[in-house]
């Protein structure tokens, strides 16, 4: 029972506010996502937005944007079409080395992920 | 005791001998105190908005697409609606307002913040003898933001400036964006600026600003000094520039998401006649001016994915004159300028062409008028590096058509940034004027908080 309540107790700090759907390990700047709770595809492009997004944000911005619907600094609905408005935007960003199949990788994820977060 | 002394003296003489090696020598001493580290820049915006220098800036002061769009769109966060800000309040934005904010209307923080800067500059035919000058600094407060999403604001003030950057003196028409001629505190900005009055898609400014003419605000830099000679440079005794902060009112409106016009009239003491003035520019491809990203396949390739082209036209009308002992304006001068601009993007690299002409009745302010025409224009090619960006290499060929003859002017520089808030710049400038020959090394230090 002890061991019980020491294991919840230990749960419960690490815990993030994460959606049901989402598994997100650490918190504010360390946030990230369990891979492990993702497809084969998606782990693929989880590496590019690991390796491409967090040059110039964390991945923190990313995911409380998936876990609430809301970009966190526009205010703007963070949907779908959003999605392919933010990848559209990283693209032409002089600053963020990103190719095509990158951001299509990187806008597939989000999409993947808003999707689960809603389930 | 004595020799320590003895050696410092040497090292003084040595770098007195060899100012060149002196600049490399600091730059190289410093580079390590400047090691890019996670980005953390803090002016006014950044706070309000809780975002980096470089959503807006490419190296600043230099803005980038969306900056453009933020500076048309008045400081609010372009595209944000109510509902959506509602929206981000329900679901717990951090930083989300509080009731005596949203009731009065008033920005969370104070939104105010510093630019500091130093600048060095070496002229091997100094006419003073100073070779290696340190001599110029300033310290700039600005204050910028909205009140809800009604009206915009914007001040900046020369809380202190020393010196005079070299760059702008004799030799080059035009004056220092850093550094007020005047070297005495001074309200450069003050304006607020009613969005979308009486809900039309006019926004109404009134106060002391730049008018609208040039695609680029003066501030809109990589490398501030000198500014474009086609947008500051000075005809005879006339004061009068087309990036000169002015007492006025503006209208301004967006047609659609891609067309920009505006127009206003400023007021100049000494005489009850108006200046009058108008802009309009479009934009092809790239982020439109309400900051909608462009409609891009991810499937397959366009050159209109980075192409962005943008194109401005301007005229200006007005009268200035030399003050009487009762502050009326005599010997007057009517003046005209009009002028055409182009700022083409694409992925890395950015041109920048503008092109101005102007008549001027009087510009000597003499009993007897003598007219003189002008014309002036400047050419910069950028490459931006660096993930965010942080070092750009550029060359800015400029030429003007004063009383004297002509200017020609060649400017290599960079300009880096270490963190997002502080920028070094270095640039070589070589002026060919009828005076003569002028070379000039200068190099800057500016940073923001």
């Amino acid at each position: 029972m002890k061991k019980l309540l020491v294991t919840m107790l230990l749960v419960a700090t690490t815990a993030t506010g994460a959606h049901a759907g989402l598994k997100v390990i650490g918190k504010g700047d360390a946030m990230s996502l369990d891979p492990s709770a993702l497809p084969p595809a998606m782990k693929a492009n989880y590496q590019i937005v690991k390796a491409k997004c967090v040059k110039c944000h964390t991945l923190e911005r990313t995911i409380v944007a998936i876990q609430t619907g809301v970009a966190p600094i526009s205010g703007q609905p963070f949907d779908r079409s959003a999605t392919k408005a933010y990848g559209v935007k990283m693209l032409r960003k002089p600053d963020s080395n990103m190719s095509k199949p990158e951001v299509k990788a990187s806008v597939d994820l989000m999409n993947y992920l808003i999707a689960e977060s809603e389930r | 005791m004595l020799r320590t002394l003895h050696a410092i003296l040497e090292t003084i003489m040595f770098l007195k001998k060899h100012p060149v090696a002196v600049m490399f020598l600091l730059g190289f001493v410093l580079s390590p105190l400047l090691h890019p580290q996670s980005a953390e820049a803090i002016p006014a915006f950044s706070r309000q908005h809780k975002t980096e220098c470089s959503t807006c800036h490419t190296i600043y002061p230099e803005l980038n697409e969306f900056g453009d769009a933020f500076l048309k769109n008045s400081y609010v966060w372009p595209r944000k609606t109510p509902a959506a800000a509602g929206q981000a309040q329900e679901a717990g934005e951090k930083g989300s307002r509080n009731e005596w904010v949203k009731i009065s209307g008033l920005p969370e923080q104070i939104p105010v913040s510093l630019t500091a800067t130093a600048d060095l500059a070496y002229d091997d035919e100094a006419y003073d003898g100073n070779k290696f000058d340190l001599s110029a600094r300033s310290l700039r407060l600005h204050a910028g933001g909205a009140f809800r999403e009604a009206a915009g604001f914007f001040a900046t003030y020369n809380l202190y400036t020393q010196g005079q950057q070299r760059g702008a003196v004799a030799s080059s028409p035009a004056n220092s964006a850093n550094t007020p001629p005047n070297n005495t505190p001074n309200l450069n900005e003050l304006f607020l600026v009613w969005r979308h009055a009486l809900d039309t898609p006019i926004n109404l400014k009134v106060g002391r600003f730049e008018p609208k003419l040039s695609l680029w605000k003066k501030s809109n830099r990589v490398i501030t000094v000198p500014s474009y000679a086609s947008t500051t440079y000075l005809v005879g005794d006339s004061p009068f520039s087309i990036d000169a902060p002015e007492d006025g009112i503006e209208l301004s409106a967006l047609l659609g998401s891609r067309l920009l016009l505006a127009g206003g009239m400023v007021d100049r003491n000494g005489q009850n006649q108006k200046d009058g003035y108008g802009h309009l520019s479009f934009k092809i491809g790239g982020t439109d001016f309400k900051g909608e990203e462009p409609e891009v396949s991810l499937e397959s390739d366009s050159v209109w994915d980075f192409l962005a082209i943008t194109m401005g036209a301007f005229g200006y009308w007005g009268r200035n004159g030399q003050f009487d002992n009762f502050g009326i304006a005599q010997n007057l001068n009517d003046f005209r300028r009009a002028g055409a601009e182009m700022d083409i993007l694409y992925k890395r690299l950015r041109l920048k062409g503008s092109g101005s002409f102007g008549r001027d009745s009087n510009p000597m302010f003499a009993n007897t008028a003598v007219g003189f025409d002008s014309r002036a224009y400047a050419f910069e090619g950028e490459y931006y590096l660096g993930a965010p960006v942080n070092l750009i290499p550029l060359f800015r060929y400029e030429y003007q058509q004063g009383l004297g003859g002509g200017t020609r002017r060649y400017i290599p520089g960079v300009a880096y940034a270490p963190l997002q808030n502080t920028r070094l710049s270095l640039q070589y400038m070589h002026s060919d004027a009828p005076e003569g020959i002028n070379r000039i090394a200068f190099a800057s230090l500016a940073f923001s908080l």
